[in-house]
């Protein structure tokens, strides 16, 4: 059964086309995805994001836990703040990708990818095993709303909400229109960015405010298909295209996320640290269309005449109009920023230049 | 008299409209399905096609799909503006936006196409 989260009646009255994804019946456009899109790099765009997952992780051992499931230090995480995750196998390949937050002494929230709630919670139980933890799967109790965009800050403030010492990566309990929630200046549009994490009955409420306190701002509602263009301009991984089991943070280009020096074991060490010191099996790298032809998902790459690769994610950048993608190449030296690649579109060679990520640098660092 | 009045839809959402040359496009409800156009892949004049052929191919931001030949017939004009300027198919997809204009071949190829008006019903 498709699920709805507690917005859906708000997307369906606001006129949205919706469309089936992960099993959730959500909006992907309400007037235009280049609209959208323009809208939240210029101003500020609100996105219901309740289909996330969200799972509590607390107890004596929830550090040490915790660390032992994904690659970054989760000891030297500080009090209401977060850190980009991802969670491997032994083998280094992934079940998914997160933002751990902690919320206070042994008290951790996992933000997942809602195609992958039941994974993780499954992959996590069986790794509990010798570790004081309680992991509770709240996903069906809150409503997660994005407020994304240059003009975010003005939008919250509008809302009463005092943000002078929230920095980006940070979350902290708050009041917003007289609800309490957890308020995270977070995102995935590469823009400046609230996510706001309130229980289900107070989503429409807060949806409303949203829009109501943001109209002087130029808010409006965004959706799946904005996301992903803001997303993918920003070189942000989608789990179940740009990353997956098969694949490594090293693979994925994260190697920028994983310290070095942990002292730790945790799962997928071995291989991560080999691939740290020698690379991966492939690599991932971004590309820029030397012609009109989009490269999409599945679309086979090649270099010097034989196949490297596949298209994980593309499309046309709104930003910048050129047709951009991710790719996962062989882990060749020759395919390096500058060099020229081909994508077979409709049974032909397209030229396409390898460029350095992300594609729209974010123009609003916090 | 609108547009919409004498043309022929197929299932999978072009018109054709009767004539010599016969015209060739996408439905309203195709453009608005597809949602913002970003790129249009047209065929060649002399070109020929048999009914049910992939003669083009357009791309939203959202989506790559074909488009399909709704009688046979060979290719007399191509609407070469629109290939540089495809998002105009989001405000017009008939007076300017058809795709291309055809010698159609087979009087018989247009019994199974649907008028506007049923298709419009046939969507809902």
């Amino acid at each position: 059964m498709v699920k709805e989260t507690y917005l859906h009646d708000k997307h369906v009255a606001l006129g949205a086309k919706m469309i089936d994804f992960g099993g959730w019946h959500m909006p992907v456009q309400y007037s235009s995805i280049i609209e959208e899109h323009k809208t939240v790099r210029e101003n500020v765009g609100l996105f219901d994001v309740s289909h996330m997952g969200e799972v509590f992780v607390s107890g004596k051992d929830a550090e040490a836990f915790l660390n032992k499931i994904v690659p970054q230090d989760i000891t030297k995480l500080d009090y209401e703040k977060a850190v980009y995750c991802q969670l491997p196998k032994e083998d280094g390949g992934l079940i998914d990708d997160l933002i751990i937050y902690k919320l206070g002494i042994e008290k951790y929230l996992v933000i997942c990818n809602a195609s992958r709630v039941d994974e993780d919670i499954n992959w996590i139980s069986r790794n509990q095993r010798g570790f004081d933890v309680f992991v509770d799967n709240q996903s069906h109790n809150y409503s997660l709303l994005a407020i994304q965009g240059p003009k975010a800050i003005d939008v919250v403030r509008k809302m009463g909400y005092d943000i002078e010492d929230q920095k980006s990566f940070t979350i902290k309990p708050a009041t917003i229109e007289g609800i309490k929630l957890l308020a995270s200046r977070t995102g995935y549009t590469g823009e400046d960015g609230f996510e706001l994490l309130v229980e289900n009955k107070y989503a429409e409420f807060l949806w409303d405010k949203v829009l109501e306190k943001g109209a002087e701002f130029g808010i409006k509602p965004i959706g799946l298909g904005a996301r992903d263009t803001l997303r993918l301009e920003a070189a942000l991984h989608l789990y179940g295209n740009d990353l997956d089991e098969e694949t490594t943070s090293i693979e994925a280009g994260l190697s920028w996320s994983i310290p070095k020096d942990k002292v730790a074991d945790y799962n997928g060490k071995e291989v991560i640290m080999n691939q740290v010191a020698n690379g991966g099996n492939k690599k991932l790298i971004g590309l820029v269309m030397l012609d009109r032809n989009i490269a999409r998902h599945g679309y086979d790459v090649y270099f010097n005449g034989e196949k490297t690769g596949v298209i994980t994610s593309g499309c046309v950048s709104p930003t910048t109009g050129k047709n951009i993608a991710l790719a996962y190449v062989k882990n060749d030296k020759e395919i390096c920023t500058g060099a020229t690649v081909q994508v077979m579109i409709r049974e032909k060679l397209h030229d396409a230049e390898v460029v350095k990520r992300p594609f729209v640098q974010k123009r609003n660092k916090v | 008299m609108s547009f919409t009045e004498n043309i022929l839809c197929t299932k999978s959402h072009e018109f054709v409209l009767k004539g010599e040359p016969a015209i060739v496009g996408l439905t309203d409800y195709a453009i608005e399905q597809l949602g913002d156009i970003v790129f249009l892949e047209l065929p060649e004049v002399g070109d020929e096609f048999a009914k049910g052929d992939t003669f083009a191919n357009i791309e939203s931001v959202k989506a790559a799909s074909e488009i399909y030949m709704p009688v046979s017939g060979k290719i007399v004009e191509v609407n070469t503006a629109l290939i540089d300027a495809p998002e105009a198919l989001n405000e017009d997809c008939y007076e300017n936006g058809w795709l291309v204009k055809i010698e159609a071949t087979n009087e018989a190829d247009y019994e199974d196409l649907m008028t506007y008006a049923d298709y419009k019903e046939e969507l809902e």
